[in-house]
């Protein structure tokens, strides 16, 4: 029998982390218990930021990763983190086909392989006082927890703020931040709506968690058990994606029944958020080169 | 090789190489070593070297030495005399005398504070010559304090709180208020044992000062104000969101300074010898984090703790036995690992256990704090503990035997509010929803 | 030897305090940054980097200074000739350890180099330049080990009261 470890930051509650459990005991029935991969939950093993290095060193054999937190590392992570690039679940899945060819070679590079991808629920805007234009954010608190989220607040004339994860409940209580970027299932986990009462539901982006693997771990597993590995990878792909689009609901609702005020953005809004997303496209198309425009070019024509 | 032999094998190294006087930092990377060695296939050497940077250089850390620097500056300066001057007329008349300064410091610090470790350090630089200079026993002296200590993990802000939110899906500021009380009950039942103490060995409290005029009394708190004032701005930074919790520390050490100027106790001398002092006890302790990081880690590979956690789940008992058999489970768990990791390593296999066995999640949040601060006091691993043998020089199993009195009224909180639970559940109930 | 032995461990121990107060720096200039809204990019990151370094670069002053924590109950129960043999083997032991801490720690910042690994957050920082801090730190922490080590082999004066010496 073959023992893999599998860290990931999120809580074993949240549905990323829920759908890893369901492979891995897939994985483990398929392959008739020649494989058998512990879930490690919660940072418990790894925290987010060294699950990645951990992978390719071998200290685990699969990972969870949020893409476009490894923009720094190599812009083509960060193309789904884009505003309004792809803002639809059909958009973000025809994104992810584009970034997929080049994702797969680049990791390859690095030792890994991509098993699959599961997105976050699309990204709205959580904000203290009404907005009903850019302008409304100028001077806003803004938390910048992201490359992407910084360049927002710049853009907006909003004031970035730099607040831990394991502070955001205290500082959006006592006013540190006002305002945030994030999809409804963070607002809900983190309890923002003790706090911020609206949420903007721009749709901004779809950002993406993708399961990697050691790819030397995998070629010293038997033809049966690879094959058993790939089809509950795509098999958790497919529901994955599934329940994210049911969470996206869900979690507006949670937010709604605890006092969110869920907002359509204003055209104004609209407009205002869609001039910063071209913007942050063609900075992107600048630091990305030829194989950002690559990708992007695919997935327009799709 | 089952669990049970497993467990007593890597016990049994632990103690031996602790005993035999190798660094505690080292030992706990050693006993980790040679579990990942045995009981995993896993290569130990990089997921050591890794999982150690990321645990030394993670922000929530660096209100620690900070906090540690600023003891280290109040230290050098009059203000612990100033503090004892203010308290000592109000607190001659309860038996035990001075003995609950440490208590009643180590509450107010933990308002300002949300690590256990700070806490008793701060405390304990300005308290342990004091007391000793009067003449408290070391035993009582030692034990209160490393017991009080812990109030900085119940008593918000508290970094315990945060991590046990997120992994358990509970509110962070409801648990903050929800400690508060929990927090006071405490260090209620610490004076109370001091009393106690005291009425039974009269000898040993040194004698009161002379009898003051109410009027004196309060002329002699005015050597409180400094005091008050530092922690007046360290709160008040953290409620008015001039800085976040982790923040605060440094308007403690800025404050520091300016108590020391103010004093005229701010010479370059001072200044270096707090700083490096600072640097080396913070070192110290980087080091013992370092070593329990790594045994995390490979506590984590080997699944130990995880495969206790999944037996206690499946034996179905009921409501009480489920807490009696998690207190002993955690208590056991606390002797060898810090707090943190036991709630990390631990809760996504105890949480659905504990919400099918009907158990408010809110509840057991100050549940697991009061058994993590027991953590903190028992050996080989507590840090409470190990604070305070780097600033007595006495042995650490020494410390952890007067200490002792504080764990077992830390158990008595605990069925406390088993059989109170309005105590824990009351306070946030209040809070709008 | 001797001189420039302690002159390594004292400067590293003086680099940590610096650091000490970089830390310091970065957590203020994050609290006055928010009031002037002026706002550094990654500068939680930054004083987490400087913390680190902090701590491991003063592991060998400490070391030498006897105020690294461990259990002497059982050595000062024994008599001066055990004593001096478990005294020996305990610092052999922790030699050995500094040893594998120091070479996996060198190995870190290699491998994030190889590896190009930068840090995630919005300081975009080449990790192998703080993992440094921790490389030099555990190296030099392995040489004031080894240090230790050859001084007991060689046969120190034994110390009449191991606690006596830690604290004034
Ligand atoms: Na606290
Ligand atoms: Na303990």
């Amino acid at each position: 029998q073959t023992k893999w470890d599998l860290p990931t930051a999120y809580p074993a509650s949240n549905y990323h982390t829920e759908n890893i459990t369901q492979f891995a005991s897939d994985v483990e029935k398929a392959s008739a218990g020649k494989l058998k991969i512990t879930v490690h939950a919660n940072a418990a093993l790894f925290k987010a930021p060294e699950i990645k290095r951990a992978v390719q060193g071998g200290q685990a054999q699969l990972g969870e990763i949020l893409l476009v937190n490894y923009q720094n590392e190599w812009q083509m992570f960060g193309a789904d983190g884009i505003p309004f690039l792809a803002d639809s679940y059909d958009a973000a899945w025809k994104l992810y086909q584009a970034q997929k060819p080049a994702l797969e070679k680049k990791l390859a590079e690095q030792g890994l392989a991509l098993l699959y991808t599961v997105p976050w629920p699309p990204q709205g805007i959580y904000a203290k006082k009404p907005i009903s234009s850019a302008a409304d954010l100028k001077g806003v608190k803004w938390r910048a927890y992201s490359p992407a989220t910084a360049r927002v607040a710049e853009l907006v004339g909003a004031q970035p703020v730099t607040v831990q994860q394991t502070e955001l409940s205290q500082a959006m209580a006592t006013g540190v931040i006002e305002s945030y970027m994030s999809s409804g299932s963070t607002g809900y986990d983190t309890k923002t709506y003790e706090y911020i009462k609206n949420f903007y539901d721009t749709q901004a982006w779809l950002p993406k968690n993708a399961v990697l693997m050691n790819k030397k771990a995998f070629d010293a597993l038997d033809k049966p058990t690879q094959d058993a590995v790939l089809k509950a990878a795509a098999e958790a792909e497919k529901r994955g994606w599934e329940l994210s689009k049911k969470k996206t609901l869900e979690y507006i609702e949670l937010l709604k029944k605890n006092g969110m005020a869920i907002h359509v953005p204003s055209d104004q809004l609209k407009a205002d958020m869609k001039k910063v997303g071209d913007t942050m496209l063609k900075e992107w198309l600048e630091k990305s080169g030829s194989e950002g425009q690559a990708v992007v070019d695919a997935y327009k024509k799709m | 090789m089952n669990d049970v032999a497993m467990a007593a094998l890597l016990i049994a190294t632990l103690f031996l190489i602790l005993g035999s006087g190798v660094w505690i930092g080292l030992t706990l990377s050693g006993v980790a070593w040679i579990g990942m060695q045995l009981f995993s296939s896993r290569p130990a050497g990089d997921a050591m070297a890794v999982t150690i940077w990321g645990s030394a250089s993670g922000w929530t850390l660096t209100a620690l030495p900070l906090f540690l620097w600023m003891g280290e500056i109040l230290f050098r300066t009059r203000l612990s005399q100033d503090m004892f001057k203010g308290l000592a007329p109000w607190m001659q008349s309860l038996p035990g005398r001075l003995l609950h300064t440490n208590v009643v410091g180590c509450a107010v610090f933990a308002a300002v504070s949300g690590s256990s470790a700070a806490t008793c350090a701060t405390i304990g630089k300005m308290s342990l010559p004091e007391l000793k200079r009067r003449g408290y026993p070391d035993n009582m002296v030692i034990g209160t304090l490393a017991g009080a200590g812990t109030l900085g993990l119940l008593i918000p802000p508290s970094i315990i709180m945060i991590v046990y939110g997120v992994s358990a899906d509970v509110s962070i500021s409801k648990l903050f208020i929800a400690g508060v009380v929990p927090g006071l009950l405490l260090g209620l039942l610490f004076s109370g044992y001091i009393m106690f103490w005291a009425l039974r060995h009269p000898d040993q409290v040194p004698p009161a000062d002379l009898r003051m005029s109410f009027g004196a009394k309060l002329r002699a708190s005015l050597s409180l104000i400094p005091v008050a004032l530092l922690i007046l701005a360290v709160l008040g930074s953290i409620y008015t969101g001039f800085a976040t919790a982790t923040e605060a520390a440094a308007v403690g050490v800025v404050g520091a300074l300016i108590i020391s100027a103010a004093q005229g106790s701010l010479s370059w001398t001072n200044f270096r010898e707090a700083l490096l002092g600072a640097t080396r006890l913070y070192c110290m302790m980087a080091l013992i984090l370092a070593g329990a990081a790594f045994l995390t880690l490979s506590m984590g590979y080997i699944g130990l703790p995880r495969h206790l956690a999944e037996w206690i789940a499946s034996l179905g008992l009921s409501q009480f036995q489920l807490v009696v058999m998690l207190a002993a489970f955690f208590i056991v768990l606390g002797c060898f690992l810090d707090g943190i990791s036991v709630v990390v390593l631990t809760m996504g296999v105890v949480m659905p256990t504990v919400i099918a066995a009907g158990i408010d999640p809110l509840w057991f949040g100050i549940f697991v704090v009061l058994v993590v601060e027991m953590a903190q006091i028992t050996p080989p691993v507590g840090f409470n503990l190990f604070v305070l043998q780097s600033m007595t020089g006495r042995d650490l199993l020494y410390i952890a035997r007067v200490t002792l009195p504080m764990f077992f009224l830390m158990v008595a909180a605990v069925l406390i509010i088993y059989f109170v639970p309005q105590l824990v559940t009351w306070l946030p109930r209040q809070m709008a929803p | 030897m001797r001189k420039t032995l302690d002159f390594l461990y004292d400067s590293a121990a003086a680099l940590a305090a610096l650091f000490m107060i970089g830390l310091l720096a970065m957590v203020l200039l994050s609290i006055v940054g928010r009031q002037i809204h002026l706002n550094v990019p990654g500068i939680d990151a930054y004083a987490g980097y400087l913390m680190a370094g902090c701590g491991f670069l003063a592991l060998a002053h400490t070391l030498k200074r006897a105020e690294h924590i461990r259990v002497t109950l059982v050595m000062q129960s024994l008599g001066p000739a055990a004593r001096r043999w478990l005294e020996r083997w305990a610092v052999s032991v922790a030699a050995l350890l500094a040893l594998l801490f120091a070479y996996y720690s060198v190995r870190l910042v290699m491998q994030s180099i190889e590896y190009n690994d930068i840090s995630t957050g919005n300081d975009a920082t080449p990790l192998w330049i703080p993992q440094l801090g921790m490389a030099i730190g555990a190296v030099i922490f392995a040489i004031a080990a080894i240090d230790e080590a050859v001084i007991e082999w060689k046969g120190r004066p034994l110390r009449t009261n191991l606690e006596a010496m830690r604290h004034e």
